[in-house]
């Protein structure tokens, strides 16, 4: 009963990790729009905490959990300031794409 | 166990399958929707890890605050037809998309070869040790002086995304 696809092990929850990052990864990649960036971001973020909270679980010790708290308001602090530059990469150009960002000065 | 096994295969394809979608959709609307559709099936993976309140935190902060961030920011622009929504180069791609793979090749076979290191065999996952009584004694005893700058931290960002988005442009508005 407890065959290869019954049981979840930690290796399971790795891959899947990986995996996310890597599609957060192609996002920040290959797109040219700042918030589909931005979300990119977000869920790279999300894969590392998904890998926190798998070990904290497979390993009984609650400092990946803590971790996940710290790791979860830096990106939402992040995904303000981004926010705040894409509305002013906006009001400039009236578009936001990522090419605009070298005239963005002073 | 046979469940819990089939419920793992099932919310982590449907949270890559969301993932692809939101990079994949060209109206920027959709991938906030699909953004805001994987953290709730991740907060559905946190739950199934035995953490509630972290489970919770993800509905409450993602769901709820980060997507609709996005989405409020995205009503405040002038949104049309995105003309050239992914960035040039078929060469240039096809790099990006092999590394990527790439990347996720070798951490997938690190993972993989170091399957006996890694936890080897400690089934003693205990129930007990991820109480949210737990986590809060722990934040705030050891982890407090992190608390606290998180609480600084979150300050700066509030002035200083204001005073970003307020830029008019020349020297310093």
């Amino acid at each position: 009963m407890l065959n290869s696809f019954g049981h979840v092990s930690l290796e399971h929850y790795l891959v899947l990790s990986a995996i996310l990052f890597t599609i957060g990864m192609l996002g920040v990649l290959l797109r040219k729009n700042v918030l589909v960036m931005l979300m990119g971001i977000e869920l790279m973020l999300n894969a590392v905490n998904l890998s926190f909270v798998a070990f904290s679980h497979f390993t009984g010790n609650i400092n990946g959990q803590i971790m996940v708290f710290f790791v979860m308001t830096v990106a939402a602090a992040e995904a303000g300031v981004g926010l705040a530059l894409a509305v002013t990469i906006f009001k400039k150009f009236k578009e936001v794409n990522i090419k605009f960002f070298e005239n963005l000065k002073g | 166990m046979l469940t819990s096994g089939l419920l793992f295969y099932i919310l982590a394809a449907a949270i890559v399958l969301f993932a692809i979608a939101v990079v994949m959709s060209s109206n920027p609307i959709y991938s906030a929707l699909y953004l805001a559709l994987t953290m709730v099936t991740l907060a559905f993976m946190f739950f199934m890890l035995n953490a509630p309140f972290i489970a919770g935190v993800q509905l409450i902060v993602y769901a709820g605050a980060v997507v609709v961030l996005f989405t409020m920011v995205m009503m405040l622009f002038d949104l049309k037809k995105e003309q050239e929504a992914f960035a040039r180069g078929k060469f240039t791609g096809f790099i990006k998309i092999a590394s990527a793979g790439w990347l996720c090749g070798l951490i997938a076979g690190a993972v993989y070869m170091s399957s006996e290191m890694i936890v080897s065999g400690s089934k003693a996952v205990s129930e007990n040790t991820a109480t949210t009584k737990n986590l809060a004694i722990e934040l705030f005893t050891n982890y407090i002086l992190a608390f606290e700058a998180l609480g600084i931290l979150l300050l700066l960002i509030a002035v200083g995304a204001v005073s970003i988005s307020r830029i008019k442009g020349g020297t310093h508005a």
